[in-house]
């Protein structure tokens, strides 16, 4: 004990050692540049497409908003992990963060989605959330979304024969907006997403 | 053929926007309607003559013969009920009151035993209501309050309050926060941004509480009321007070709990405190499709909306002693007359036997459980599907309901107006 504590008396009192320890030279604090950072808007139009909300794997960390005339993702730091998936995902190069825009831009990877759509008829109370919700339906349709009253078969999904009937499948962009509108859990999307590499133009 | 714009006949909501499919003067399908409408308009089990109970089952017999049961029933009888009304429209409801005073009866509507006490409190302390559409276009924060609109009103959220997108409102429920208070978590609960969980009973003091943190009292709290956390309390107040517009939203969790109608007092109260600091409505969530209509109907031309005792040939009006529960339960009444309602599948048990005993008729469309009580019933043409009228929706907006298809029955009006002419013939009228 006495040794060690003697020891170590010793080694620290050097003076070499006390310099090194004070006034030791680290590199200023600096984020660097290929940090993941929450994603923040690089000013490129959004086109309401909500691919970014299709591929976000966190419940509310992202909606798309409506801002005057023009649309534009929201991320909520506190449900947001940084995955950096959303900008990946997003083919206008609205959000960026960290180096994910160039490396994607130079090794040219992207994704490719479907979606199917799923309606358990029993769960189902036809209360109509998830067609009035459903941000695709709202471009076609704007009276439903408005008064919940369907004008025409143009939307996803709407309550029709006393059914919930999915209409067009291939318009959904997979937000999941009709999924968190629906309290008993009756719709359902699944989302088959394939991470692709595109060969170098002209390889 | 389609036939549009047709208001639902099942809910207080009163879906104005249903579609419905008919061929051959039957219904094929319901677009827009929830799996309730869908349920009533497509029911296939409906009584097509009256029918009369015999010793050991029933027999058909015709609308005449029903008809004179009725009347000499309620002509015999010393204190007659006329109980039910939601379920019919205004035009029948009228008839009603004009049946009731004559035969110097009680008539009640299902007013009794849901939104009673709201009327109650709304005598009390006024009503700061406002209609549906207001909400729609207003409300970035709407409370529901010891109701579940998701089995009750299915299209209230996605059709008045929270998903459709209002004129002030550009991204809908994005916009919107919904506070579900119940006590257990329910399917809206699910869906709302804040639930509150309330200890059975507690609803009194927790808008006691909310009252005293709008007031700037918040101090005088204790960490928990009710089972509700004061953080989570002054978090709704917080919320309350930065909204543009709030809609409260009530239903019988809060009417028929411990408290009753001082709760809705202290609800409406509450309302207006928050109406100091930013608009703030309170709508009933009233549950059975012309509840509302019977209210009007029975204020207008009784002064009294519900549980009227006609005995001492004025209206009388005493809720608690002239309601048919109570009436029942006292056994007070000596035949009943059952419309657009049912009891028997509501009332206590001690009021149900009452019924069995009594003689008692039940104008329907389609056997009841309250078909096992009654001695006769009467199928009559559906509201709304088969037969026209007015009707009042939760808000308090009426409504003209047409027919979709052509009735093969009598209609409420049809049947109660027969009946009230031969009453006043035997009254010498």
């Amino acid at each position: 004990m006495a040794t060690s504590l003697s020891y170590y008396l010793r080694e620290m009192a050097r003076g070499e050692w006390l310099r090194n320890f004070l006034f030791v030279k680290t590199a200023p604090y600096e984020t660097p540049p290929h940090f993941r950072d929450y994603p923040r808007l690089t000013g490129k139009e959004c086109t309401h497409c909500l691919a970014c909300m299709m591929i976000c794997p966190t419940p509310g960390a992202i909606e798309v908003l409506k801002e005057d005339e023009g649309w534009n993702p929201v991320i909520y730091p506190g449900h947001c992990i940084r995955c950096g998936l959303c900008v990946e995902a997003c083919p206008e190069g609205v959000l960026m963060s960290g180096r994910i825009l160039e490396s994607q831009f130079f090794e040219n990877t992207g994704y490719t989605w479907t979606f199917h759509l799923t309606v358990d008829s029993t769960l189902c109370m036809r209360c109509g959330n998830c067609s009035v919700a459903c941000p695709v339906n709202k471009e076609e349709d704007p009276q439903l979304a408005a008064t919940g009253t369907g004008e025409n078969d143009e939307v996803i999904m709407r309550v029709k024969g006393g059914e919930l009937r999915i209409l067009h499948e291939e318009k959904c962009t997979g937000c999941k907006t009709c999924e968190e509108a629906c309290p008993n859990s009756a719709i359902r999307v699944a989302r088959v997403i394939e991470a692709i590499h595109t060969a170098e133009e002209g390889g | 053929m389609k036939k549009c714009d047709v208001i639902c006949p099942f809910c207080g909501c009163l879906c104005d926007d249903l579609e419905i499919t008919v061929e051959d003067n039957r219904i094929l399908g319901v677009d827009n309607g929830c799996t309730l409408a869908n349920a009533k308009f497509m029911g296939k089990e409906r009584l097509t003559s009256p029918i009369r109970r015999t010793d050991g089952g029933w027999e058909d017999i015709n609308y005449d013969e029903a008809i004179r049961y009725t009347v000499d029933m309620l002509l015999d009888a010393d204190r007659p009920l006329l109980y039910g009304w939601s379920g019919t429209h205004g035009e029948a409801q009228c008839i009603g009151v004009h049946m009731c005073e004559l035969v110097g009866g009680i008539i009640d509507s299902t007013t009794s035993v849901c939104h009673g006490p709201s009327i109650l409190a709304i005598q009390e302390v006024g009503h700061p209501g406002c209609t549906l559409g207001q909400v729609k276009n207003r409300a970035d924060v709407v409370i529901y309050w010891g109701c579940n609109p998701l089995e009750a009103h299915p299209r209230h959220m996605s059709r008045y309050t929270t998903y459709a997108d209002g004129y002030f409102l550009d991204n809908a429920f994005r916009d919107r926060t919904v506070v579900v208070v119940d006590v257990r978590e329910t399917e809206t609960a699910r869906v709302a941004d804040e639930f509150v969980r309330i200890k059975q009973g507690g609803d009194y003091a927790v808008l006691s509480a909310l009252r005293a943190i709008v007031r700037g009292k918040g101090d005088m709290i204790p960490p928990s009321v009710a089972g509700v956390p004061r953080s989570q309390l002054e978090r709704i107040v917080r919320m309350c007070k930065d909204a543009k517009f709030g809609a409260v939203f009530f239903g019988l969790g809060l009417t028929m709990t411990k408290g009753k109608y001082k709760n809705i007092r202290n609800a409406i109260e509450l309302v207006d405190e928050l109406s100091r600091h930013t608009k703030f409505t309170i709508t009933p969530m009233r549950g059975h499709w012309n509840v509302y209509g019977s209210n009007e109907v029975f204020t207008w031309m009784t002064g009294y909306p519900y549980a009227i005792d006609f005995c001492r040939g004025i209206a009388f009006y005493n809720p608690g002693e002239t309601s048919a529960i109570d009436i029942l339960a006292r056994k007070e009444c000596d035949a009943c007359m059952i419309i657009g309602s049912d009891p028997g599948a509501h009332f206590p048990r001690k009021c149900v036997e009452h019924l069995a005993d009594i003689p008692t008729v039940v104008i329907d469309p389609v056997p009841t459980m309250t078909t096992a009580m009654a001695n006769v019933q009467i199928p009559v043409a559906v509201s709304g599907i088969d037969a026209e009228g007015t009707a009042y929706r939760m808000d308090g907006v009426p409504f003209r309901v047409k027919k979709v298809i052509e009735p093969t029955l009598p209609s409420d009006t049809e049947v109660l107006g027969d009946m009230f002419a031969r009453m006043k013939e035997a009254k010498g009228l």
